[in-house]
């Protein structure tokens, strides 16, 4: 019992002494909290307010600006015809071409979807004649053919060129190889969760397939719509030279030896 | 011909390209264009008799201790490390930033430049070699063409260690 109201007596100390310290402090939490409620208090007055006038602005925007701003379009167009003219030109001919493109080869895969369901016996035909070629195709290739413009053959980490096949005369080989491979170690570095390989890089008509094997990896630039059927051989005779040059290594040491070795898998091949 | 694949680095602005450049077309520019990710620039040179086909990774300059992506040493077959002779900042972490280059590259010895001697007296030269602790390979000018092709020399032979 004693205890106790000694024990009581101190916490009524304890509690003087901290009122007398607080008391300042206690003070301004005060009129700070009564602040930050007043200002809680208009925020919720004014808030839908302002949401109120930002959804106006958004849905209104044509009819308060829109004069405005076709004016000035206007007048800028009018003043500098040439310039527009001079900018949307190219522009619009890369869309219109890349649109047709990537429209020829959705369709020309559609096609030949609807061909192969509905003709499976064509199917089988198919695989007896191997080589022969379905309707859409045929049409189509004539029209935009698939080309392989360029193979290269890269050692995966110096990016050294072991061999090449070249359509036409493009800038130097080594440097090519040695940019795709700084691009693809780039690309692989900053974008591709672990143990990811860059597999494709397009432009508007003209694409590039990388190949990954483990030492090697072989790029193969082509130009025109790539139909399934195109890409599918492709693969089959990639990975055939891919088989014979990892068997035998002295190709990666003869240039000679694997640009014929590519000539004679992947572009006569291809042509026959 | 055998083909190598060697790579420059160092902070930004001591002068990777310009070496290059006065290696490979023998030209040179006071303007600084700041090179973006990796060049990569081609040269046939000869050593003891064969000839070697240097593919040569520019790569762009680093400040302080930023990482250079370990890809780009990948299959590396020697590196050339580029200092500025006037700007401390470029060779105070020299031996820091070699031992990080060799651990990325995993080659033994990294050939060491310090450029830019054209805008040093001799008396600040002596100076700032003092400073340096590591042994240096070689003191170059992309500018007055001092020593720019015994620098890929000594680079073409590591290469071919
Ligand atoms: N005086 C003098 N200036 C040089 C020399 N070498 C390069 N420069 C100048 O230094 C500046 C930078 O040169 P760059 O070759 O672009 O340097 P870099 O190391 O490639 O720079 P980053 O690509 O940004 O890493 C340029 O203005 C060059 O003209 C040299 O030997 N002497
Ligand atoms: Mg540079």
């Amino acid at each position: 019992m004693k205890n106790t109201t000694v024990d009581n007596n101190k916490d009524n100390r304890f509690e003087l002494l901290r009122e007398l310290l607080l008391a300042e402090d206690r003070e301004k939490f005060n009129s700070l909290s009564q602040e930050i409620i007043l200002r809680e208090k208009l925020a919720k007055r004014v808030s839908p307010l302002v949401d109120e006038k930002i959804e106006d602005l958004r849905e209104n925007f044509p009819v308060y600006f829109g004069d405005t701003i076709t004016e000035t379009i206007k007048v800028q167009i009018r003043d500098s015809q040439d310039e527009v003219v001079e900018a949307l030109y190219p522009i619009m001919g890369k869309l219109v071409k890349k649109a047709i493109v990537s429209e020829i080869t959705k369709l020309s895969d559609s096609i030949n979807k609807t061909i192969k369901e509905k003709f499976s016996v064509q199917e089988i035909i198919k695989r007896f004649f191997k080589g022969k070629k379905n309707d859409a195709d045929v049409v189509l290739q004539e029209v935009f053919e698939p080309i392989i413009e360029e193979v290269f053959i890269i050692e995966k980490d110096s990016g050294l060129l072991s061999g090449s096949y070249s359509r036409g005369n493009i800038a130097d080989k080594d440097m090519v190889s040695g940019m795709l491979t700084a691009i693809k170690s780039f690309a692989e570095d900053a974008f591709s969760k672990e143990g990811q390989d860059l597999e494709d890089i397009k432009f508007e008509t003209f694409q590039i397939s990388l190949k990954n094997f483990k030492t090697i990896y072989i790029a193969i630039a082509t130009s025109g719509v790539l139909n399934s059927g195109f890409k599918d051989e492709l693969s089959d005779h990639i990975n055939n030279i891919a088989e014979i040059i990892l068997r035998d290594r002295s190709y990666l040491a003869e240039e000679e030896k694997l640009n014929d070795l590519i000539k004679r898998h992947l572009i006569q091949e291809k042509s026959r | 011909m055998i083909a190598k694949k060697v790579l420059l680095v160092g902070n930004f602005g001591v002068g990777k390209t310009s070496l290059i450049r006065r290696f490979v077309t023998n030209e040179f520019s006071e303007d600084y264009i700041s090179t973006i990710g990796v060049r990569i620039s081609k040269k046939e040179v000869q050593y003891n008799e064969q000839i070697v086909k240097l593919l040569i990774w520019d790569v762009a300059g680093t400040s302080g201790n930023e990482k250079i992506p370990k890809a780009y040493f990948l299959g590396a077959n020697a590196a050339m490390y580029v200092f500025d002779l006037s700007r401390e900042e470029t060779y105070i972490a020299l031996e820091e930033n070699l031992k990080m280059v060799k651990e990325l590259s995993g080659l033994q010895n990294i050939t060491l430049i310090g450029n830019k001697k054209d805008l040093l007296t001799s008396e600040e030269l002596i100076a700032v070699k003092n400073k340096i602790t590591v042994p240096i390979d070689l003191i170059t000018s992309a500018k007055d063409d001092e020593n720019v092709e015994d620098a890929f020399t000594l680079l073409t032979a590591e290469s071919l260690k």
